[in-house]
């Protein structure tokens, strides 16, 4: 078999049983991998409604035909579950070098199911699998755990791991692997630690098979060229990292601000990616196969490790109106050594600012003060005081206090750092994204602010529900081979098939691509409704449909989401409510999966 | 009115692009790279500095792909014996194409037997070594539009190929607008090249349907990698508000001369779009 090895290892907690089947013929050329493999599994395998961190939850972690191998940027996996943040099916993503060792170990995924009575990790090597006990590694960093299994397994395994914040069931608690990437978003964590599932620790020395090393070398040659020469790929990330973005989109008007109060931040420049390279950047770091090389590896006064990333700038900064970049960076150091998303945790906090601010809560959290965010960040992770109360995410902590509409998120998943108001298209990906408020389930920041591949108007609603939907079938489709989505911004799905093709020796063509992605995005959403899920949660904040931005160049204006939502139905084939027709079903082999409409 | 289902071939867009690099920074490893890329994707014409000319015609030898060299590039105000003497020598060392700059500032004073003569005198000099093809920079965004119409019009006289929208370094990019302009003065006696600001496949396509024949541009990499998002959806194709693509969208006080600055801002005025002309586009 070339791309794929074909096997999966299924590891039950409940039983210590650890064993293997191979990897469906079906699944290969209509899930792909990755995220379409999860979602499958997770579909087929989950009881309706059951609690996300009881042991009849499982976990996938999955990676694609092209991870692993010379494909540009296929250094990710993806860990698929149902988040006890948002009740829906959800996967995360992550570079660094995790999922190609683990394709070099042997296998394409593993599914982890029950729940463990004392803390375990799983050592992976050449084929072999084995549950080792994990209490001495129970309450530590995700740092100190990285090294201790590194001492207790093999120095060059690759380990992904919980701190903290996922033994204690925080809902924004990450997977961290490779010390500083993380599996971020749904509190995917919390499962591994509802599980006592502690780290998962790799090591492989298989190689990937390629069907036509020629054809490759002539492919990467290609690839390489239009990477270069793409101003994005070639020359903004790797030089100022994804923080390039705070001064574009704060120019825009659409940097939310103070609990997206506001779309301008007046310290933009402060916590910008040009400020970053003059101050705590000390060095740059690529994940695997990546020509792009958009990691940051900074240093504080007091600290040190990777990022932050754009999002997490803004989620610290921003958001919680801090200027404070030492501050910020130290935020997003906690959040990785604790493993919080950093994006859902920022969030929660300029959340609970917002409702100190209107004196909801009593607590004197306001806006600007750095001090009090770092220290939050820490009670969250460990559930002390009132990081307790923000540890259940933004929606449960605003509804608590009778302000839900206060919680800038979607079916529960905190909001990044794009403010629908600035961009119509995006606001209908925010609101049909099939894991709640993500920015990546269609990036349509891409051709509405960025002009990629070409620009469109952003504030028009026409011809956006087709637009959303292509991306997220596209989307789908890249998540599931798995290559990383800043590829795309010089890659087209033709490159995308080819490279498929070349190396797994099957036949994809660009179609099958946007194909797959449409049978993936139609599988989740027909899992979210047998959650009990609607038309009524693909919807946005009130704050974004009625109030509108009081500055900036995305004034004035709201979201018009109805008249993008049931054009947006109508192309996806779906009910006026929002369900995926019989003959939509029929038409992407789904039958069997089919609620009635 | 442009879709999807009115594409021309990716092939076809191809061979209209002259690929481009003309930066003063740019380097031979980078001109090495440019042929590398024209090479691979099929492009019309190679456009580069006179000084890389002998290096870019050695490594296209053989292609078919044409090699253009720009002359009296950007500011087009050098002496005409100067500009014809460059045309020669960019042709005697491999050049088959020849743009030029027009003499904007001597058509700016309405010396018209002035640019004219220059036009012609880099047309003799390339005919008589053997290039195929002259196109005349008009930089458009330094003139009104009256002053584009005799541009065409003397640039027909004197015998050149093509007319050009700009150079890339002016303060005006290639916008349809002109484009057609330029269409409507010269029929189908001349080409018409299109260049500058053209980032992606939708510029390119709005300005082929304009009546742009070539396309010069530095992103051609990039326009035919984004043109296979071209057939996927007509989202791209949604109508901008006119504002946009109008020339007056773009005039800069700072870049151009000052009766020229007003004169597209006057434009404005008694546009019959002026509705769309304000902060909250629609």
């Amino acid at each position: 078999m070339f791309g794929w090895i074909g096997r999966i290892l299924r590891v039950d907690l409940e039983s210590g049983k650890i064993s293997e089947e191979g990897l469906k013929e079906e699944i290969l050329g209509e899930f792909l991998g990755g995220r379409g493999l999860g979602v499958r599994v997770i579909f087929e395998e989950l009881e309706p409604r059951i609690d996300p961190l009881s042991p009849e939850n499982k976990i996938v972690f999955s990676t694609g035909p092209l991870t692993g191998t010379p494909a540009p940027t296929s250094g990710r996996y993806c860990v698929v579950s149902k988040s006890p943040l948002t009740g829906t099916i959800f996967d995360s993503h992550s570079g660094g070098s995790f999922g190609p060792e683990l394709k070099k170990a042997g296998y394409d995924a593993f599914v982890v199911e029950g729940e463990s009575q004392e803390p375990a990790y799983v050592w992976i090597e050449d084929g072999e699998a084995e549950l080792r006990d994990a209490s001495g590694l129970w309450g530590l960093s995700t740092h100190e755990t990285t090294s201790k299994l590194l001492e207790l397994t093999d120095p060059g395994a690759r380990v992904a791991c919980i701190g903290p914040a996922g033994e204690r069931l925080v809902k924004m608690a990450a997977i961290m692997n490779d010390m500083n990437r993380a599996a971020g978003r749904g509190g995917l964590g919390a499962v591994m630690g509802s599980k006592k599932l502690k780290a998962i620790s790799v090591k492989g020395s298989g190689t990937i098979a390629v069907a036509e090393e020629e054809e490759m070398r002539e492919l990467l040659r290609m690839t390489s060229i239009i990477l270069r020469k793409n101003s994005t790929t070639d020359k903004w990330l790797p030089t100022l990292g994804t923080a390039l973005l705070v001064n574009i989109i704060n120019e825009l008007g659409m940097f939310p601000t103070r609990n997206f109060q506001e779309g301008v931040f007046e310290d933009a420049e402060g916590i910008s990616g040009e400020k970053m390279t003059e101050t705590i950047l000390v060095g740059k770091r690529a994940c695997h196969a990546c020509p792009i090389g958009c990691g940051r590896v900074t240093k504080t006064s007091n600290m040190e490790g990777e990022g932050p990333e754009y999002e997490t700038i803004w989620a610290f900064g921003a958001q919680c109106g801090i200027n404070d970049l030492e501050a910020i960076a130290n935020a997003n150091y906690l959040c990785n050594q604790l493993g919080l998303d950093t994006i859902s945790t920022g969030n929660t906090i300029g959340c609970a600012m917002e409702l100190s601010e209107r004196g909801i809560i009593g607590d004197g959290i306001e806006f600007g003060d750095s001090e009090k965010m770092v220290e939050l960040v820490r009670q969250i992770a460990l559930r002390q005081g009132f990081g307790d109360e923000l540890a259940e995410g933004s929606m449960r902590f605003a509804e608590s206090h009778n302000r839900p509409d206060l919680a800038m998120q979607v079916k529960g998943l905190e909001l990044p750092a794009y403010d629908p108001r600035g961009a119509q298209g995006h606001a209908l990906a925010y609101a049909t994204s099939n894991r709640g408020g993500c920015h990546l389930r269609a990036y349509v920041i891409g051709p509405e602010v960025l002009g990629m591949a070409v620009r469109v108007n952003r504030f028009t609603t026409e011809g956006k529900a087709d637009l959303v939907a292509l991306l997220q079938d596209f989307t789908a489709a890249i998540d599931s081979m798995i290559v990383c989505l800043f590829s795309s911004f010089a890659l087209n799905p033709s490159h995308y098939a080819r490279l498929l093709t070349t190396v797994t020796g099957r036949e994809f063509g660009r179609e099958d691509l946007f194909k797959i992605g449409e049978r993936i995005w139609n599988l989740e959403k027909l899992f979210n409704l047998r959650e009990g899920l609607s038309r009524d949660d693909d919807t946005l904040p009130p704050r974004f449909l009625e109030e509108t931005l009081p500055e900036g160049g995305s004034r004035e204006r709201v979201v018009r989401l109805r008249e993008m939502l049931d054009e947006y139905y109508a192309i996806r084939g779906w009910t006026d409510q929002g369900v995926p027709t019989k003959e939509k079903l029929e038409e992407l082999g789904l039958e069997g999966g089919h609620i009635s409409a | 009115m442009m879709s999807r289902e009115r594409l021309i071939s990716k092939e076809q867009l191809a061979k209209m692009i002259d690929h481009t690099l003309l930066k003063p920074s740019d380097t031979e490893g980078k001109i090495k790279r440019l042929c590398e890329e024209a090479i691979a994707y099929g492009f019309g014409a190679v456009c580069v500095n006179p000084y890389y000319v002998p290096l870019v015609s050695e490594l296209l030898k053989d292609t078919g792909i044409k090699v253009c060299a720009v002359v009296g590039f950007p500011l087009g105000a050098t002496l005409p014996e100067v500009k014809a003497h460059e045309a020669r020598i960019v042709v005697e060392k491999g050049a088959q194409e020849v743009d030029m700059v027009m003499n904007i500032g001597a058509m700016r004073s309405r010396d018209y037997e002035a640019v004219k003569r220059d036009i012609e005198g880099v047309v003799r000099a390339v005919r008589e070594v053997g290039g195929e093809l002259v196109k005349v920079i008009l930089e458009t965004g330094y003139l009104t539009d009256d002053e584009k119409v005799r541009a065409c019009e003397l640039a027909m006289e004197a015998g050149a190929d093509y007319v050009k929208t700009s150079t890339g370094f002016g303060p005006m990019g290639a916008l349809p607008e002109d484009v057609r302009l330029m269409r409507k003065v010269v029929g189908d006696k001349m080409g018409i090249k299109a260049a500058g600001g053209i980032g992606n496949f939708m510029d390119a396509l709005r300005l082929i349907e304009a009546g742009a024949d070539r396309i010069g541009a530095s992103a051609g990499v990039g326009i035919l990698e984004g043109y296979d998002w071209a057939e996927l959806t007509n989202s791209w194709f949604v109508e901008p508000i006119p504002c946009t693509l109008c020339p007056s969208r773009y005039a800069d006080l700072s870049k151009q001369p000052t009766a020229v600055y007003l004169y597209y801002k006057e434009r404005c005025r008694t546009c019959p779009d002026k509705e769309f002309n304000r902060f909250y586009e629609r």
